[in-house]
């Protein structure tokens, strides 16, 4: 999760962890103060794609 | 759900995910010869995650990949890599972390009457020269790799191998072709660049 950057401004995110296991985040979400955006993390898988294009 | 094994990994395919083909064992192969252990690997736009398996089950790496499908993504999930839902490079942190990133790009020229529907467009549309995505690439690998950190790029004939081989000399890499592979319409290699 350390090397993850937010995909408009490129800043630092905040973690939230809903759940995790061992050695994993499996769903939270990291959050841009800059943009005011909240990222998933679902299954596993942060998407980091931008709030437009997410499907 | 079909698995395949190669080189002592064992991955799961998906729908709507392309399946490893001549181009993904080549770029698997080459590779091998070429990630040590203890490196930091990045794999960009990993599909089924079958390149990067075979490195996992050969060599004690970190390796993370990202991948735009999100069918892609859970299917790479499933072969117990750490993949990020994002467009190439967009969602990491700036900064010179990796030894070697790995990229087979979408590489065939494709028009728009050749797209295909769905995300596996992804794995195939080039745009209309099959560079589109490759110049992007070359103009941000460099905030990511380590210095004198590699590349490593799947191209085709049909992609221009020259061009290429220009665009990464025009973006400061030392670049040659290092695997080749002839198939039935074209030749695939693998060329990799330095950052000099």
């Amino acid at each position: 999760m350390d090397i993850l950057a937010c995909p408009v401004c490129k800043g630092d995110l905040v973690l939230n962890i809903e759940k995790e296991d061992t050695n994993e985040v499996i769903s939270g979400t990291l959050y841009c103060s800059v943009c005011d955006e909240y990222y998933p993390i679902e299954d596993g898988i942060p998407n980091m794609l931008p709030p437009d294009l997410r499907e | 759900m079909v698995t395949i094994e190669y080189r002592n990994a064992r991955v799961n395919l998906a729908d709507q995910v392309y399946d490893p083909a001549e181009d993904s064992y080549l770029l698997a192969d080459t590779a091998l010869e070429l990630v040590k252990d203890g490196m930091n690997i990045l794999e960009i736009g990993t599909g089924s995650g079958f390149v990067s398996a075979v490195i996992k089950a050969n060599r004690d790496v970190r390796l993370i990949a990202t991948e735009i499908s999100p069918l892609a993504a859970e299917c790479a999930r499933s072969n117990n890599i750490d993949v990020i839902r994002t467009d190439m490079f967009a969602g990491l942190k700036n900064g010179q972390h990796f030894d070697v990133i790995i990229f087979n790009p979408p590489y065939l020229p494709t028009s728009e009457d050749e797209k295909v529907p769905g995300w596996l467009n992804y794995a195939f549309d080039g745009g209309v020269d099959g560079r589109k995505d490759i110049k992007p690439f070359m103009e941000q690998v460099h905030n990511y790799l380590k210095p004198h950190g590699i590349i490593l790029l799947l191209i085709s004939s049909l992609t221009g191998i020259d061009e290429v081989l220009e665009e990464m000399r025009h973006h400061g890499f030392a670049s040659n072709t290092i695997a080749s592979k002839k198939c039935s319409f074209e030749e695939l290699v693998v060329i990799k660049g330095i950052k000099e």
